[in-house]
C-alpha cells in the first residue's frame, strides 16, 4: 500500500497519490500525459461514486446534524460494501483520501455526539491508508469512536488496527500508562482473528502484548491445530522465559481438547514431569497411554509410573515395561527383516576392495594391530543391534567360541577391550541375549577381555531400564579394583547403561572416586563423563561440587592432559540445555587454573544453551573463535562445538551456522580449523547435506592431518546410518589415498563404519518427533565422542577407542514401525515424503512432498515425514515416526 | 509334563554339599532335567527334614528370568544361604554356582548373603546371568602385528620402497636413483662391490659415490618412511660439481639425464673393476647398446663401419614423431659433415646405425630439451609423444641380430598363443620346439664371433638359457613436468615387483594405475615422459 508523504494535507499530495495509483493500475500510459486527465480516466461509474462521496464530505461539514448522520452513514455504507482486491486500495477510500484532512479538521469542531463517533470510525478506517507512520491515528480514532464490530470494516482494517496496538502496547509500557482500554480491543482482534483463519496474527497480537492467557478462551476444535502448531514452532525463536510461556499455553490448549500425545511432546520439550504425569492422569484410555509410553520411551525419558496414572498393577506393570524399552529389540529386528538386511556382514562387504582398482591394500599376509581395531569397531557398527554378525558371534552350532576367540584375540592389548565390548553393540538392547553372550569374556585372565565385557555390558543395556538393575548389579563390583582399564570399562558402562537415569545406587558409588586422590587422572574423566551422563541435565548439585573439586585438586600440569579437558564436559552434561542455572557453577569455574578456566567456561556455556538455538550465544562463541593467539589454546575447540550444538535446534540457525563455520575455515588458527568438521557434523548429525558434504571432502585432503581426520570421521558422522553412496564412494577412494597413513585409515574405516551404522536402519540424530523434541542422553553421547575428537591423537587414536562406544547413547532405529492394538507390528500403507513446512498456512496444506507409497515398516531418512495411505485406521499418535499404535477406524466403509 | 513336583536332590558340588529343596513348576520334561553334569549326583532320597511343615516363612518363591527364559516358580528356603538356590538353578539351567550371578537389589547375590537382608519378596522376578559356555581361553601364540615387527619387515607389506626426501631441488637425483634402484642386477652387483677392494686406477670420488649408492639402495629397501639421501648427494656433488650449481644461495634444478648418464658412468668405471666381481663390465651388460655404424659418404662413395657402445637411445622429437618407435627410427640415420679424405674437403656423410647387442634393460631418452640458439637458452619441447608398455626393436636391429632373436621371439609367440587359449596340438608345438632348437644351433655355430659379448652376459645371468626376444617392458618412467628446463619437478614412476606402479614424488609414494603410466606421454602441463626403462622379456632356452 502506497504511503502518501503528508497525509494531512489535502489538495495537491492527494491528487499526486492518486496518480501514483493510476500510474499501478495503467503502467502503459505516460504519466505526464495522464496528469492533465486524471479525471478523464475514469470510467463513469467511478466518476459518479466519486461526485457522490464528495458531496457526502460537504454534507459532513453541514451544520445540521442530521444532514451530518445520514452523509456519514451513506459514506460508510459505501466504504463497507467495497469490493476490494488485494492489490488496490478500495475506491471509496480512495476517493476519500483527498478529504481525510478536512474530515479530521471537522471533527475536531463537533461536539460530542453519536455524529462524532460515527465519523471517529470512519476517520479511524481512513487512516488506514492515510495516517503517517508512528502516529496511530486509526486506533486512536478507534478508541474514540462507537466501538462497533470490529470486523464490519474488513480484514486489512483489523490487522493494522493490530498493529498500531503492539506499538501503542510498548509505548504505554514505557510510560506506565493504563492499557485497558487498548486490552478491550485486543479481546475483539484476536476473537476476529481466531474465527477467521488468522490464529498467527491472533498469536502475534497476544505476543506482543503479552497476554497470550487470552487465547485460551479463544481456541476452539476447528483452529486449536493450526494456533499450537504456530505457537510451538515460533517458540524457538522466542528469547529466554517467553519460549516456556508460549510452550505452556501450547499444552493448556492442547490439554483442553485432549490432544494428549501432542500435549506428551511439549511436556518434554518443556522437561516438566508434573504435566507428564498430567497427561498419565488425565487421559483414561489405556491404549493411547501405551502411545504415550512409546513416546516416553523413544524420548529415553526414565519414568515411573504409578498407582494414580494406572490403577492396575499388571496394566500398569505392562506399560513401564514399553516405557523401559524392553521391546525396542524385537521392534527393530522386525524392520530388519521386513527390509530383508538380517544377512551379516563382514567389514570387507563394507571396504569394497574391489571397486578400488591398483591400490587396494597389497596383500595382507601380517595382520595389522591398528586395521583390525578399525574392523572391529565396522563390524560393531554395521551390524549393531541384529545379534549376529561373522565376527564376534557363531551360529550355537559351531564350536563353541572358536571364531570369535581368535577374532577377539586379533586385537592387540586394549583392542581386546574394544573388541569384547563390540559385542554389546551387535547385541545392543537384547539384555537377555547380550549378557548371555558377554558372560563367557568374565572368566577370562586377560584384564583388556573383562574391561571390555563391562563396557559391553553397558552397551547392551543401553537405553534399555529393566527392574532388576543387571548393569548396576553387575558393574558395580568392579569400579574399585585396581586394574585401570577394568575400572574404567565399568565406569564407562555404568553411565552409557543409566544415561539420564539419574541414579542416586550409581551417584554413590562413583562419586567416591573424585575425591580420591589417587585414580589416575583417565579413570576420574571418565567418571566425571559417566556421572555427567546419568545425570544429565539435572543440575545436580552434589555432583558438580564433586567435580569442581577434583578438578581444584589436580596438580597445575596434569590440567594440560587432554583427559582433564573431559572433567569440564562431565561438569557440562549435568547443565545441558538448563541455560541459566549454569551461572553459579560457571561462576566457580572462573577460580580454576589458568589452564583450564577459559576451556572450562565455554564447556559449560556450550552445554547449558545446547539445542537452544540462543543467537547471543552464537555470537558469543563466534567473538571467543576471533581471538588469535600466539600459543596454543585449548578453549577455542569447545567454543567452535558451542555454536554447533546452539544452533543445532531450527533449520534457520543451522544455516547460518554453517556459513559462519565456513568464515572459521578461513580465518580461524589451526586449532578452530581443526574443531570446524566436528561442529559441522553435529549439525548435519545422519542429514548429508550437499554443501556440508562438499566441505568436508574438501577438508579431508587437508594438508593438517588433525584436520582431515576430524573431516573423515566428520563424513562418517553426517552420514551415520544413511548408506548414502556419495559418501561411501568418497571414503572409499579416501581409504586408498590413505591407504598408508596408519591413522588417516583408521579414521576412514570408523567413518566407513558409520555411513553403514545398522545396515542403514540407525540414525544418530538427537533431534525426534519431527525435529522438535531433543533427547538429552543421545546430545550428551554425541558431545562426549566430539569433544574426544578434538584431541584425536591422544584418545580415539591412542589407548581410548573405545570412547567411540559412547554414540551408542545416540542410536535409534530410523523407522516407523505401526502396531495393531495387541502391540503386535501391523503392516499398512503408508505415503513417506519430503516434510513441508505447514505452519501458520491456511486451510489443509498437504504436509509432505514427492512421497512414495509403501506399506510398513518403514525407514524415514531426515527430513522425512510418513502419513497413513488408508482410512482404515487412526493412528494415536500424529507423529507418524517409531512405534506407533493403530486403531480401526469405525466408520470406514471398505469400498470394494 | 509334571506339577508340583517335589523331588529333593543331592548335589555333590566341588566345595559343599547341601540339601536341596527345589519345587516348582519345572516348564520341562523331566528328561532335560537329567542334566549331564548332575545325572550321576542326582539321587531322590526320603524326605529328611520336613521343611514346609517346620519353618512356618522360610520358603518364598519367586521366577528366575535366565536368557529368554522364565522359570516361573522356584522356591526360595531363606533359612538356608543363596548357595543352596543356586544348586537349584544348577539343575534348572546347568549353569556351575560359581558362574551364576543373580541380580538382587543393590548387587549380585553373594553365596552367604543373609536372605532376609537381600529382602526377597514373594512373587519377585530375579534375574540370573550366567552360561556354561567354555571360558574364553587366549591362543597360545598370539598374531603378530605389522605394528609390532621391525621396520624392515614392514616393507615387505607396504609392497614398495621408502621414497626419498628432496634436500632443495633435488627431485632429479631422486628420481634418477629411484629409477636405478629398480633394477635388481644393478643392485645385486652393488652389494657385492667390496670397499676394502677399491684399486687404485679408481679415483677416490668415484669409490665414495659407488659406495654411496649401495648405501642409499640399501636404506631405501629396509625403510617404509622417506630416506633422506644426504650423503650419496654430497659424494655427488664432489665427484661432478656441477651438480653443485648454486644460485640465490640455493642449489639449483639439474637435468636428470646428465645425473643419469653421470651416475650410470661412475657405476661401470667402478663396477667393472676385476675387484668387485668375476671382472665382466656389469653395467654394459646391463645396460649397455651395441651398435653398428654404417658411414656412407653420397658423393665420394666412401663408406667405413664401425661399433659402438651407448647406454641409451635417444628419441628425437620432430614435426613427424608421434610416436616412440618413429623417434627411435630417426635416430639411427644421421647425417654429419667431416672431411672427405678422397674429396679433400669436408662433405656430408649418412649415419646409418642398426643395433647388434641389446642390454637387459634398455633406456631411452626423450630428447626434449635442446639449446635455444636464438634466445641463449634451454628450452622444452612439449610434443606428444606415445610410448607402449610392451615395445619391440626388432626392425631396430642389424640383420645379425635379427637372426639371433628369430628363435627366441618363435618361442615367446608360440607361449603367448597357449597362454591365449589357442589349443596348440601337442604335435605343431613339439615341431615348433625342434625348430627352434634348429635356429638355435644355427646360432651358435654362426655366432661364435660374439661370444665374448655372450659371455659378459652369462657371467650376469646365471641362468644361461634365458634368451633376449628383442621385446622389451616397460618398468620405470622419470617424468618431468613443467615448461622449461631449468624449472618444474622430476618424478620416477617405477613399476615394482609385484607388478604394481608406484609414483616416487620425492618423500611421497603414491600407488598408481598401469593405464595412468602410458598417459605421461606429454602434449600438455602434466607430468612428461623423459627418460623410459624398459626390461627385456626373455624366454628359457
Amino acid at each position: 500500500m502506497s504511503k502518501t508523504p503528508d497525509p494531512n494535507s489535502t489538495g495537491a499530495s492527494g491528487s499526486k497519490s492518486n496518480r501514483e495509483e493510476a500510474t499501478i493500475k495503467v503502467p502503459s500510459k505516460d504519466p505526464k500525459k495522464k496528469d492533465d486527465k486524471k479525471d478523464e480516466d475514469l470510467s463513469e461509474e467511478d466518476l459518479a461514486l466519486k461526485q457522490q462521496l464528495e458531496l457526502y464530505v460537504e454534507k459532513v461539514q453541514d451544520a445540521d446534524a442530521g444532514l451530518q448522520k445520514v452523509a456519514l452513514e451513506s459514506m460508510r455504507q459505501e466504504i463497507r460494501t467495497a469490493t476490494s482486491s488485494m492489490t488496490s486500495v478500495p475506491k471509496p477510500l480512495k476517493f476519500l483520501r483527498p478529504h481525510y484532512g478536512t474530515l479530521k479538521g471537522n471533527y475536531e469542531k463537533m461536539p460530542d455526539s453519536d455524529v462524532k463517533k460515527l465519523l471517529a470510525d470512519i476517520l479511524s478506517v481512513l487512516a488506514l491508508t492515510m495516517s503517517a507512520e508512528g502516529e496511530r491515528e486509526s486506533l486512536k480514532y478507534r478508541l474514540l469512536g462507537s466501538q462497533g464490530d470490529i470486523g464490519s470494516w474488513g480484514h486489512e482494517y483489523v490487522r493494522n488496527l493490530a498493529g498500531e496496538i503492539s506499538q501503542e502496547y510498548g509505548k504505554r509500557q514505557s510510560e506506565e500508562a493504563p492499557i485497558d482500554d487498548l486490552m478491550e480491543l485486543v479481546q475483539q482482534i484476536v476473537a476476529f482473528h481466531m474465527k477467521h483463519n488468522a490464529e498467527p496474527e491472533a498469536v502475534d497480537l497476544l505476543m506482543e502484548v503479552e497476554d497470550l492467557d487470552l487465547l485460551v478462551e479463544h481456541v476452539d476444535s476447528t483452529n486449536y491445530k493450526r494456533t499450537c502448531s504456530y505457537l510451538t514452532s515460533s517458540a524457538k525463536y522466542l528469547p529466554g522465559p517467553d519460549d516456556m510461556l508460549v510452550l505452556d499455553i501450547a499444552y493448556t490448549i492442547y490439554m483442553k481438547f485432549e490432544e494428549y500425545p501432542s500435549a506428551l511432546v511439549t511436556a518434554l520439550y518443556l522437561d516438566n514431569t508434573q504435566y507428564v504425569k498430567q497427561v498419565f492422569t488425565s487421559c483414561d484410555d489405556l491404549l493411547r497411554k501405551k502411545q504415550f509410553c512409546y513416546i516416553l520411551a523413544r524420548h529415553g525419558q526414565t519414568f515411573e509410573l504409578d498407582t494414580e496414572m494406572c490403577a492396575e498393577d499388571e496394566e500398569r506393570e505392562r506399560l513401564q515395561e514399553i516405557i523401559n524399552n524392553t521391546k525396542l529389540s524385537e521392534g527393530y529386528l522386525t524392520l530388519a527383516r521386513d527390509i530383508e538386511v538380517m544377512e551379516a556382514k563382514t567389514p570387507e562387504d563394507i571396504y569394497k576392495p574391489h571397486l578400488l582398482d591398483g591400490r587396494a591394500s597389497a596383500g595382507a599376509s601380517v595382520d595389522s594391530a591398528r586395521q583390525n581395531l578399525a574392523s572391529t569397531f565396522v563390524n560393531a557398527f554395521v551390524n549393531a543391534g541384529f545379534g549376529q554378525d561373522k565376527l564376534m558371534t557363531v551360529p550355537s552350532e559351531a564350536s563353541s567360541g572358536a571364531a570369535s576367540t581368535s577374532w577377539l584375540f586379533k586385537n592387540k592389548e586394549h583392542g581386546k577391550a574394544s573388541a569384547a565390548a563390540s559385542l554389546g553393540m551387535i547385541l545392543l538392547w537384547d539384555v537377555d541375549s547380550g549378557l548371555a553372550q558377554l558372560d563367557k569374556y568374565f572368566h577370562s585372565t586377560d584384564t583388556h577381555v573383562i574391561a571390555g565385557a563391562l563396557l559391553g555390558v553397558g552397551i547392551v543395556n543401553c537405553g534399555i531400564k529393566n527392574e532388576c538393575d543387571p548393569a548396576l548389579a553387575l558393574l558395580a563390583e568392579y569400579i574399585d579394583k585396581e586394574d585401570p582399564s577394568i575400572r574404567i570399562g565399568a565406569i564407562m558402562g555404568l553411565g552409557l547403561a543409566y544415561a539420564g537415569s539419574q541414579n542416586e545406587q550409581i551417584r554413590d558409588k562413583l562419586t567416591p572416586i573424585l575425591g580420591d586422590s589417587k585414580a589416575s587422572l583417565d579413570v576420574l574423566a571418565f567418571t566425571a563423563i559417566s556421572l555427567g551422563l546419568v545425570y544429565v541435565g539435572s543440575c545436580n548439585e552434589e555432583i558438580a561440587q564433586a567435580i569442581i573439586f577434583a578438578l581444584m585438586e589436580r596438580i597445575e600440569s596434569e590440567l594440560g592432559e587432554p583427559f582433564a579437558r573431559l572433567l569440564p564436559l562431565g561438569l557440562g552434561l549435568l547443565y545441558l540445555g538448563k541455560q541459566e542455572s549454569v551461572e553459579a557453577t560457571a561462576e566457580v569455574s572462573k577460580t580454576f587454573n589458568e589452564k583450564i578456566r577459559k576451556h572450562c567456561d565455554m564447556t559449560l556455556l556450550s552445554c547449558a544453551y545446547a539445542g537452544t538455538g540462543n543467537v547471543l550465544k552464537v555470537q558469543h562463541f563466534l567473538g571467543q573463535c576471533a581471538q588469535h593467539f600466539e600459543k596454543g589454546e585449548t578453549f577455542q575447540g569447545p567454543s567452535v562445538l558451542g555454536i554447533a550444538m546452539v544452533a543445532m535446534a531450527e533449520e534457520l540457525g543451522l544455516e547460518m551456522a554453517i556459513r559462519s563455520l565456513e568464515h572459521l575455515l578461513q580465518y580461524g588458527e589451526q586449532n578452530i580449523r581443526r574443531a570446524v568438521p566436528l561442529a559441522l557434523a553435529l549439525l548435519c548429525i545422519s542429514n548429508p547435506k550437499v554443501n556440508v558434504m562438499d566441505t568436508l571432502s574438501r577438508l579431508s585432503h587437508d594438508s593438517d592431518s588433525e584436520v582431515a581426520m576430524a573431516a573423515i570421521v566428520s563424513l562418517g558422522l553426517i552420514g551415520a546410518g544413511t548408506n548414502n553412496a556419495r559418501i561411501a564412494g568418497m571414503l572409499r577412494n579416501l581409504s586408498s589415498y590413505y591407504y598408508k597413513e596408519a591413522n588417516l585409515l583408521f579414521c576412514v574405516r570408523i567413518a566407513q563404519g558409520l555411513v553403514h551404522l545398522g545396515k542403514g536402519l540407525l540414525t544418530l540424530s538427537p533431534y525426534h518427533s519431527e525435529h522438535f523434541l531433543l533427547s538429552p542422553t543421545a546430545l550428551a553421547g554425541l558431545v562426549t565422542l566430539l569433544y574426544a575428537c578434538l584431541d584425536m591423537k591422544a584418545i580415539v587414536l591412542g589407548k581410548y577407542h573405545y570412547i567411540l562406544y559412547f554414540l551408542t547413547l545416540a542410536m535409534q532405529p530410523r523407522m516407523l514401525l505401526t502396531v495393531d492394538e495387541n502391540l503386535k507390528p501391523l503392516s499398512v500403507p503408508v505415503r513417506v515424503g519430503q516434510a513441508v513446512d505447514v505452519v501458520g498456512q491456511a486451510g489443509r496444506p498437504k504436509t509432505i512432498t514427492g512421497f512414495q507409497t509403501h506399506s510398513t515398516p518403514v525407514l524415514l531418512a531426515a527430513g522425512d515425514r510418513a502419513e497413513l495411505a488408508t482410512e482404515k485406521y487412526t493412528p494415536l499418535s500424529p507423529i507418524l515416526e517409531g512405534f506407533v499404535i493403530l486403531k480401526e477406524n469405525p466408520d470406514y466403509r471398505d469400498d470394494q | 509334563m509334571v506339577d508340583h513336583v517335589t523331588t529333593i536332590y543331592q548335589c555333590t558340588l566341588p566345595f559343599h554339599e547341601y540339601r536341596i529343596n527345589s519345587r516348582g513348576h519345572l516348564p520341562f520334561s523331566t528328561s532335560k532335567l537329567s542334566h549331564p553334569n548332575s545325572k550321576q549326583n542326582q539321587k531322590p532320597l526320603p524326605s529328611p527334614h520336613p521343611t514346609n511343615a517346620e519353618a512356618p516363612i522360610t520358603m518364598v518363591t519367586v521366577s528366575v528370568k535366565w536368557q529368554k527364559e522364565v522359570y516361573p516358580a522356584v522356591e526360595i528356603d531363606i533359612s538356608q544361604p543363596p548357595y543352596v538356590f543356586k544348586c537349584q538353578l544348577y539343575d534348572l539351567t546347568g549353569v556351575p554356582p560359581e558362574r551364576q550371578k543373580i541380580m538382587v537389589k543393590g548387587g549380585l547375590l553373594k553365596d552367604d548373603a543373609d536372605w532376609s537382608k537381600v529382602g526377597v519378596k514373594e512373587g519377585q522376578r530375579l534375574m540370573m546371568m550366567g552360561t556354561a559356555d567354555e571360558i574364553v581361553k587366549a591362543p597360545e601364540k598370539g598374531p603378530i602385528f605389522v605394528e609390532d615387527m621391525p621396520e624392515e619387515e614392514q616393507v615387505v607389506n607396504v609392497g614398495h620402497s621408502a621414497g626419498l626426501f628432496n634436500l632443495g631441488n633435488t627431485c632429479y637425483m631422486n628420481s634418477t636413483v629411484q629409477c636405478l634402484h629398480s633394477v635388481p642386477e644393478l643392485k645385486s652387483a652393488l652389494t657385492e662391490y667390496n670397499q676394502l677392494g677399491k684399486s687404485n686406477d679408481l679415483d677416490h670420488s668415484s669409490h665414495l659415490l659407488t659406495v654411496a649408492t649401495r648405501d642409499l639402495f640399501n636404506d631405501l629397501d629396509k625403510n617404509v618412511k622417506p630416506v633422506a639421501p644426504m650423503q650419496f648427494w654430497m659424494v655427488l656433488r664432489k665427484k661432478y660439481p656441477q651438480f653443485g650449481q648454486q644460485s640465490n644461495g640455493a642449489f639449483m634444478q639439474q637435468d636428470a639425464e646428465e645425473c643419469w648418464t653421470q651416475l650410470l658412468y661412475t657405476l661401470s668405471q667402478s663396477l667393472k673393476l676385476p675387484s668387485s666381481s668375476e671382472g665382466p663390465d656389469v653395467v654394459k651388460a646391463l645396460f649397455g647398446i651395441e651398435f653398428d655404424n654404417r658411414i656412407h659418404c653420397a658423393e665420394s662413395g666412401e663408406e667405413s663401419t664401425e661399433t659402438e657402445t651407448v647406454y641409451s637411445l635417444k628419441c628425437h622429437i620432430s614435426q613427424e614423431v608421434n610416436h616412440l618407435h618413429e623417434g627411435l627410427k630417426r635416430g639411427l640415420k644421421s647425417e654429419l659433415e667431416k672431411a672427405s679424405p678422397s674429396l679433400g674437403r669436408s662433405a656430408v656423410y649418412v649415419k646409418d646405425s642398426r643395433i647388434n647387442g641389446l642390454p637387459r634393460y634398455l633406456t631411452i631418452q626423450f630428447v626434449r630439451f635442446f639449446w635455444k640458439r636464438e634466445s641463449n637458452q634451454k628450452a622444452k619441447i612439449l610434443r606428444k609423444v606415445d610410448y607402449p608398455l610392451s615395445l619391440d626393436v626388432y626392425d631396430l636391429c642389424s640383420d645379425n641380430l635379427r637372426k639371433k632373436l628369430e628363435g627366441p621371439r618363435q618361442v615367446l609367440r608360440d607361449a603367448e598363443g597357449k597362454k591365449a587359449g589357442l589349443k596348440t596340438s601337442v604335435k605343431t608345438s613339439g615341431s615348433t620346439a625342434g625348430d627352434s632348437k634348429m635356429t638355435e644351433a644355427e646360432e651358435s655355430s654362426s655366432g661364435s664371433g660374439e661370444a665374448s659379448k655372450s659371455t659378459a652376459q652369462e657371467g650376469l645371468l646365471p641362468e644361461e638359457e634365458h634368451q633376449l626376444t628383442g621385446i622389451y617392458d616397460l618398468v620405470a618412467v622419470l617424468t618431468h613436468k613443467g615448461r622449461s628446463a631449468d624449472s618444474g619437478h622430476y618424478v620416477a614412476w617405477v613399476k615394482q615387483e609385484n607388478g604394481k606402479w608406484v609414483q616416487f614424488d620425492d618423500d611421497n609414494p603414491i600407488l598408481q594405475r598401469e593405464e595412468d603410466i602410458t598417459k605421461l606421454s606429454g602434449g600438455g602441463d602434466w607430468h612428461m615422459a623423459y627418460i623410459c626403462m624398459y626390461k627385456a622379456r626373455v624366454v628359457p632356452m
